[in-house]
C-alpha cells in the first residue's frame, strides 16, 4: 500500500471514536468476507546461546503451564530463557528485549487476561518503536468463543506494528492445545538454534474439532435459595454425573440453547428451509439446529450488526440487538439471501458457573449457585439466556456441560490459613473449598466474608455455614447485608471493621481469595490496600499485594 | 402449723431455674446474642431470659419446611408485649405504638386478652430500636412475660363504677410493688451505664430465682367479670358499699391451662379466701401471696408450677395461715358479691363524670386494615385528634375513652367516615362474645389454628343460630390452639381447644359470669363434626330452654356434659 493511502486510512481511523472503530472493523470484515493473511517474512536462522524472554498472560493457568514447559525445553537446547508473568514484567525492558515470546490466552469478549492487561494496553499506545525486537506469539483460546484467540492476535499484530520482527507465525490453539503448542515451540527453537529440534510430541496433521470433554449430567435438585420477598433468585443446582472430574476452583461450562419461539419466528420470517444443512466449524447441522443450538441470535454484538448492515445494504445503528429485531426492521430479500448471512453469525458464547461442591465429599455430583440474571428491555423484565434456562430445569432433566479447569484458583496446603471473600454467587467456589477442607480434615483456618442484600431472604447457604461455624470448619464468618439498614454495608466494610485480624492473618501467611462481581473485587482491593497502608507495620501496600500475587497467595475469580 | 419451704437440691431444679440463677439478674448473654449477625435467633438460655424483658422468640411455623429446603434457618422473629396496668394508653402513645409497629414489626397491633398490646414479627436487629422507641413514649416491656408478675388487669369500662379510676390507680400500685429490681433491661436495651454496685439491684422479692412460673393478677368490679378474675393466680374483687370502695375479696389459685396427656395438670378457678381492706394491708397481702408462691411453688416441674398447684398441694387453710403469719394479720371473712356477666360494652356510653366512651368491635384484637374495615387507619386518625385516651379490655377490644362532650362529634365523624359504627353494629352477638388466641403460625405450642380460623368458623355457626332464632343470645365462645388456654377457653360456654391440625375438643357448660369451668363434650372434632354437634345442641336449646337460661346453664342442666 502506498504511504499516501495508508495515511488517509490512518487519519480516517483516528477520526473515529472507539465504538465507531469497532463498527468499522466489522464493516470492513463484512465487505471483504475473507481476511487476507499478512505476509510472513522468513526469519533467518540464529545461533545458539541466545537470551530469550518467555512472557505469559494467563487466567486459569494454561498459558503458564505451556510457558513453563517451553522454558525448560529451551534450557535443554542451551538457550537462556527468562520466564515471567506479564503482570510482573517491567514494561520499560521491552525496547531492550531481543527475543520475546508471548504465550497468552483470550478472556472475556476477546480480551486479554487480567494479568496481561497492563502489557496489552502499553503496547497499544503506539507512541514508541521496538526496532530490535524479535518475537513470536502462542495464542490460547477456545473455538467455541466468537473471538477466537483475539488477544494473542492483537499482541502479534501490535508488536509487528511497533517495528518488531516476527520470527514465527502466530499459533492459535484450541482447548486441546498441547500438540499445537508443541509444534510452535519446536518452530521457535529451530529458528533460534538454527538446527532441527526433535519433535517431542507427535504432530497431527488434521485438526480435530473441539477437544473438550463433554459430560452428560442429570439435574438432581434445583431450588431457589432466596426466600419470598427477595428481589433476587439464586438457584442451587445439583447435577448428577458419575464420571465427572474437577477440583474446587473449577467452573462448569455450557452453551445455552436459544428459545425455540425465537428460532421459529426467524424461520417463518425468512422462509429458510429448516432442514437445509450447513457446515459450521467442521460439523454439519440443519438450519434449525444452527439457529437453536449453535449461533448467537439473541444478542448480536455491534460487529455482527455491522456485517448485517452491509448484507442488507442499509444504514443500521451500531448497537447490540437481537437477530429477530434486525430481520423485522431491515428484512432480507429472500431465504437464499438469509442463508448467506447465516454463515456470518457467530457461535453462542459458553457460560461458566463456579462449581460449589467437592468430589472429596460428594462423588459424582456438581453443584452450582446460579443467579437468575434479570434486566429490563423497553420496560419489560427479561432474564439472561443461560441462567434463566438453568433455573428452569427440573429434577430429571438432562444437561450437557464441560469442566473449565482453573489452576489459578486452588486451595493451598492443608495447614495454610485461607481468607475467602465471596458475596452473592461469589460464595460458590468457597462452598466447594469448605467441603473439600472439611473432608480432608485440613488444619488451616478458614475465614469467610459473605454479603448480599437482606439477612432474612438472601443469606445463601445460611444453615450450612452455621454448621461449619459450629463444627469449627469455619473459624470466622463475617456477613454484610447491604439493605438492612439506612447506610449500605458491603463486605469491604466488614473487612475494614476487622482490620487488625485481617492483617494478622495475612502476615501469618494466609491465602487470600476473592470471587464474584468484578466491581466488588475492585472495591475490596482498594479497602485491602488501605488497610495495609494504615496497618502501622510500615508496609508498601501495592508492593505487598504484588508480593502476595507472585507467591500465589492472592487469587481472584471474578466476572 | 409452719412448714419449712422446700429447699430443693440443685439436682431437682428444672433447667430454667438454673438459667435464671446464673443469669446475673436476667442479663445472660443477651447482648452477645444481639450482636451475632449469623443467626436471627438467640441461645436457648437467652430465649428463657428475654421473656422477662417482655419478648418471646418465635418463628413462622408455616415457613419452616420451605426455608429448610432453601438452606435458610427458621424465620425467627420476636413478639414484644407492653406493660400497661389496667390497659391504658394516651393518644400520643397509641400513635407511637402504631408507628413502631409499622417501622419495626408487621404493622398489626394485637390487643391481648390481658389488656395490653403486643407486636409480632420483629427481626432481631429491630428489637433494640423498638424498645428505645417505646421508651421515648414512656412505654415499657419489662416483665410482661416470664416467671414474674405479668400485666395487672382491671375492670375495663369506666361506666362500670364511679370508683373505676380509683381501682385503676391501684393497679399501678400493684404493678410497681411487684416490679423486678434488675437494671438489665436498661443496660441491654437502653444503653444505660452498667451499674457499679450490685446492691442497687438487690431484689428482696424475686431474689435471683424469680417465681416458679408466670403470675397473673386481676381486679374485677361486680357485677361484670370482664377480666375473668377467677382465671388469675390472684384475683381482687372490689367490694363497694354506698359508692365507696371498702376493700377486696381475695381469690387465689386460678389458672386455666392444662397439658394434653398429663392428668396431673388441670384448669382451676380461683378460691376466695377472705376480705381485706386498707391500702397498706391489701398490698401486704398481695406481696405475701407472691412470696409464698416464690418459696413453696414447684421448681422442678414447670407444668406443675403455677400457684394453683401450690394451693392444692399445701391446702387452702394452710395457705391462709401462712399469709397471716407473713402479714401479721388475719383476713376477714369474705363479703358477698355477685357476678352476672362478662362482656364489653360496644357502642357509645357515658360515665358518671359525663365523659364519653366508644367501643368498636375488633376481631380477635387485631388492629389492621382488611377488606371489611380500615380499623388501623381509622384509629390512627382518631388518635391524631388527641382528644381521647385508649383503654384496652380483657376481651381483646379497645375503648376510645375519656372523650369530652364537646369533642364527641369530631370523633364520631371519623368513625362514620370509616364506617366503624355500622360495622360494629352489624357484628353478630356470638362474634362479639368470642375470643381466640394467637396460635399458628407463631405460637410454638399451638396444635391447631385459632385466630386465623375462628372468623370463618363463626361465619358457619351464625346461620345455625339464625336457623333456630337464637341470634340474640349472648353466647360466650372461645377458641385456643392448645390446652394452655390463653384465650380462656375453659370458662367459655362453647370452648374449642386444639388437639391437632383442624381438630378441636368441644367443651360445654361454662356459665355466663365466669364462675364455672366447662367440660369436654366431644373430643377431636373436625369442622363438619363441630357444626353437626352444634346444630343438634342449638335445636334442643331453642326448644327446651327456660326463660333467661344461658346456653352454658342449659347444657349442664340437660346433662350434655
Ligand atoms: C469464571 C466465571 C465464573 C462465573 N460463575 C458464576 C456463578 O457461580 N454463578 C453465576 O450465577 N454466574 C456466574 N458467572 C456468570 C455467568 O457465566 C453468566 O455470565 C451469567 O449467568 C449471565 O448469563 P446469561 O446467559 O444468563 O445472560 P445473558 O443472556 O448473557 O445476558 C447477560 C446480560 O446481557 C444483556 N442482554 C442480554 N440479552 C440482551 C438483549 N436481547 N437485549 C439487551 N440486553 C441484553 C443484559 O444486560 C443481561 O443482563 C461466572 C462467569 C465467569 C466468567
Ligand atoms: C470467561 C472466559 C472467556 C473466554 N473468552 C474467550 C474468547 O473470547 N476467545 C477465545 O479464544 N477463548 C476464550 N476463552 C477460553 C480461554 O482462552 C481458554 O480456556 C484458555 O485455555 C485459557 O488459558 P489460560 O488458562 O492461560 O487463561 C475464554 C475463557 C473464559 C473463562
Ligand atoms: S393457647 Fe396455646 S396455642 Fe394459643 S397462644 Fe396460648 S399457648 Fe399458644
Amino acid at each position: 500500500m502506498n504511504p499516501e493511502k495508508k495515511k488517509q486510512i490512518r487519519d480516517f481511523i483516528d477520526s473515529l471514536d472507539k465504538q465507531e472503530q469497532i463498527w468499522a472493523n466489522g464493516y470492513l470484515e463484512g465487505l471483504l468476507q475473507e481476511g487476507s493473511p499478512m505476509p510472513n517474512l522468513p526469519a533467518k536462522p540464529l545461533g545458539e546461546n541466545k537470551k530469550i524472554t518467555i512472557a505469559y498472560g494467563t487466567e486459569s493457568g494454561n498459558s503458564k503451564k505451556i510457558a513453563n514447559l517451553f522454558a525448560s525445553r529451551a534450557k535443554q537446547e542451551g538457550i537462556h530463557a527468562k520466564l515471567v508473568s506479564l503482570d510482573q514484567y517491567r514494561l520499560a525492558d521491552l525496547p531492550k528485549e531481543e527475543y520475546f515470546l508471548t504465550v497468552i490466552s483470550t478472556q472475556g469478549e476477546g480480551e486479554p487476561p487480567a494479568s496481561a492487561k497492563k502489557f496489552y494496553d502499553h503496547i497499544h499506545q503506539n507512541g514508541f518503536k521496538l526496532p530490535k525486537l524479535k518475537y513470536g506469539v502462542l495464542a490460547l483460546g477456545d473455538t467455541s468463543y466468537p473471538m477466537f484467540c483475539k488477544a494473542g492476535e492483537d499482541v502479534d499484530h501490535q508488536l509487528g506494528h511497533l517495528g518488531g520482527e516476527r520470527i514465527v507465525d502466530i499459533q492459535r490453539c484450541d482447548v486441546d492445545f498441547e500438540q499445537e503448542a508443541s509444534t510452535w515451540m519446536n518452530d521457535v527453537l529451530q529458528k533460534l538454534s538454527g538446527s532441527k529440534v526433535d519433535n517431542l510430541a507427535p504432530v497431527k496433521t488434521t485438526k480435530k474439532p473441539g477437544g473438550k470433554k463433554i459430560y452428560q449430567g442429570e439435574i438432581l435438585t434445583n431450588i431457589n435459595l432466596n426466600d419470598r420477598g427477595s428481589s433476587k433468585q439464586t438457584h442451587h443446582i445439583e447435577i448428577g454425573c458419575e464420571e465427572v472430574f474437577y477440583k474446587p476452583g473449577d467452573s462448569l461450562g455450557l452453551v445455552p440453547f436459544n428459545p425455540t419461539v425465537t428460532v421459529e419466528d426467524i424461520i417463518a420470517l425468512t422462509g429458510i428451509d429448516q432442514e437445509r444443512t450447513f457446515v459450521h466449524r467442521n460439523d454439519t447441522y440443519t438450519a434449525y439446529e444452527l439457529l437453536h443450538k449453535k449461533l448467537n441470535i439473541v444478542y448480536l454484538p455491534e460487529r455482527v450488526v455491522a456485517k448485517y448492515a452491509v448484507h442488507v445494504e442499509q444504514e443500521i445503528p451500531a448497537v447490540k440487538t437481537g437477530l429477530l429485531d434486525l430481520l423485522k426492521k431491515y428484512p432480507v430479500k429472500d431465504a437464499a439471501h438469509f442463508e448467506v448471512f447465516l454463515q456470518q453469525l457467530e457461535p453462542t458464547t459458553p457460560r461458566l458457573y463456579s462449581i460449589a461442591s467437592s468430589l472429596e465429599s460428594l462423588d459424582g455430583e456438581v453443584h452450582l449457585t446460579v443467579a437468575k440474571d434479570a434486566y429490563t428491555l423497553e420496560e419489560e423484565l427479561k432474564y439472561g439466556l443461560c441462567s434463566d434456562h438453568l433455573c428452569s430445569l427440573k429434577a430429571g432433566d438432562k444437561i450437557e456441560f464441560y469442566i473449565h479447569h482453573n489452576d489459578q484458583f486452588r486451595l493451598p496446603q492443608d495447614d495454610q490459613d485461607v481468607i475467602m471473600i465471596g458475596p452473592g454467587t461469589g460464595i460458590a467456589p468457597f462452598r466447594a473449598f469448605l467441603s473439600e477442607r472439611e473432608s480432608a480434615g485440613a488444619a488451616g483456618r478458614n475465614w469467610l466474608f459473605y454479603g448480599d442484600q437482606h439477612f432474612t431472604t438472601d443469606f445463601l447457604y445460611q444453615t450450612e455455614l452455621q454448621q461449619w461455624l459450629e463444627s469449627g470448619v469455619l473459624s470466622m464468618l463475617d456477613v454484610a447485608f447491604s439493605r438492612d439498614q439506612a447506610e449500605k454495608i458491603y463486605v469491604q466494610h466488614k473487612i475494614k471493621s476487622r482490620a487488625n485480624e485481617f492483617i494478622q492473618w495475612l502476615q501469618n501467611g494466609a491465602f487470600l481469595y476473592v470471587c464474584g462481581a468484578k466491581k466488588m473485587s475492585e472495591d475490596v482491593e482498594k479497602t485491602i490496600l488501605d488497610l495495609i497502608e494504615k496497618s502501622g507495620a510500615g508496609l508498601n501496600p501495592t508492593a505487598y499485594l504484588d508480593e502476595l500475587k507472585s507467591n500465589g497467595r492472592y487469587l481472584k475469580d471474578v466476572y | 402449723m409452719f412448714i419449712e419451704p422446700l429447699l430443693m437440691s440443685d439436682a431437682h431444679l428444672s433447667h430454667i431455674e438454673k438459667v435464671k440463677q446464673a443469669s446475673d439478674a436476667l442479663r445472660g448473654s443477651i447482648s452477645e446474642g444481639l450482636a451475632d449477625e449469623i443467626t436471627g435467633s438467640i441461645s436457648e438460655d437467652d430465649k428463657a431470659l428475654v421473656k422477662f424483658h417482655g419478648m418471646y422468640l418465635q418463628d413462622d411455623r408455616d415457613r419452616r419446611e420451605e426455608r429448610a429446603e432453601k438452606k435458610l434457618e427458621r424465620l425467627y422473629s420476636f413478639m414484644i408485649r407492653l406493660r400497661l396496668p389496667g390497659g391504658f394508653l394516651t393518644a400520643d402513645q397509641w400513635l407511637a405504638t402504631q408507628n413502631i409497629a409499622g417501622e419495626h414489626a408487621t404493622g398489626v397491633i394485637k390487643i391481648t386478652t390481658r389488656q395490653t398490646v403486643q407486636l409480632h414479627g420483629l427481626y432481631k436487629s429491630h428489637v433494640k430500636p423498638t424498645i428505645q422507641a417505646f421508651n421515648q413514649a414512656s412505654l415499657y416491656s419489662l416483665a410482661t412475660c416470664g416467671d414474674i408478675n405479668r400485666n395487672v388487669i382491671a375492670a375495663a369500662h369506666p361506666r362500670q363504677s364511679p370508683i373505676h379510676q380509683e381501682i385503676h390507680d391501684f393497679s399501678y400500685k400493684i404493678d410497681q410493688l411487684l416490679l423486678p429490681k434488675t437494671k438489665a433491661y436498661y443496660e441491654i436495651w437502653l444503653d444505660d451505664e452498667k451499674i457499679a454496685d450490685k446492691k442497687d439491684e438487690e431484689d428482696p422479692l424475686y431474689q435471683d430465682r424469680y417465681l416458679p412460673r408466670k403470675f397473673k393478677i386481676a381486679i374485677a368490679i361486680p357485677p361484670n367479670n370482664d377480666v375473668d378474675v377467677f382465671g388469675n393466680d390472684l384475683g381482687l374483687i372490689a367490694v363497694i358499699e354506698k359508692g365507696k370502695l371498702q376493700g377486696y375479696n381475695i381469690s387465689i389459685g386460678g389458672g386455666l391451662s392444662s397439658t394434653h396427656g398429663n392428668p396431673a395438670t388441670y384448669p382451676r378457678l380461683g378460691t376466695v379466701i377472705g376480705f381485706v381492706s386498707g391500702e397498706e394491708n391489701i398490698l401486704k397481702t398481695i406481696y405475701e401471696v407472691v412470696t409464698i408462691q416464690r418459696d413453696y411453688g414447684n421448681r422442678s416441674d414447670r407444668s406443675l408450677a403455677r400457684l394453683k398447684y401450690t394451693v392444692d398441694k399445701m391446702g387452702v387453710d394452710w395457705f391462709k395461715t401462712e399469709i397471716a403469719r407473713r402479714t401479721g394479720f388475719v383476713l376477714e371473712k369474705e363479703r358477698p358479691f355477685l357476678f352476672t356477666e362478662r362482656k364489653d360494652y360496644y357502642g357509645w356510653f357515658q360515665n358518671s363524670d359525663s365523659l364519653w366512651y366508644y367501643t368498636p368491635f375488633i376481631e380477635n384484637g387485631r388492629v389492621t386494615d382488611d377488606e371489611k374495615v380500615a380499623m388501623k387507619t381509622a384509629l390512627y386518625e382518631i388518635a391524631e385528634t388527641r382528644k381521647l385516651n385508649f383503654r384496652f379490655t380483657a376481651n381483646q377490644n379497645v375503648i376510645l375513652a375519656d372523650i369530652q362532650s364537646e369533642d364527641k362529634a369530631a370523633i364520631e365523624k371519623i368513625l362514620q367516615k370509616y364506617n366503624i359504627e355500622a360495622y360494629t353494629q352489624s357484628i353478630s352477638s356470638i362474634r362479639r362474645n368470642s375470643m381466640a388466641c394467637v396460635a399458628l403460625s407463631t405460637c410454638p405450642l399451638a396444635f391447631a389454628e385459632a385466630q386465623r380460623y375462628l372468623p370463618s368458623l363463626l361465619s358457619k355457626i351464625e346461620p345455625l343460630l339464625d336457623k333456630y332464632h337464637l341470634q340474640q343470645e349472648d353466647i360466650i365462645l372461645r377458641m385456643t390452639g392448645c390446652p394452655n388456654g390463653c384465650a380462656r377457653s375453659y370458662i367459655a360456654e362453647i370452648g374449642f381447644i386444639g388437639t391437632s391440625l383442624g381438630k378441636y375438643n368441644l367443651q360445654l357448660g361454662g356459665d355466663h359470669a365466669g364462675m364455672r369451668l366447662n367440660k369436654v363434650f366431644k373430643e377431636s372434632l373436625d369442622e363438619d363434626a363441630i357444626l353437626q354437634e352444634l346444630d343438634v345442641l342449638f335445636a334442643a336449646f331453642a326448644k327446651e330452654k327456660k326463660a333467661g337460661e344461658s346456653l352454658g346453664d342449659f347444657a349442664l342442666r340437660k346433662q350434655w356434659v
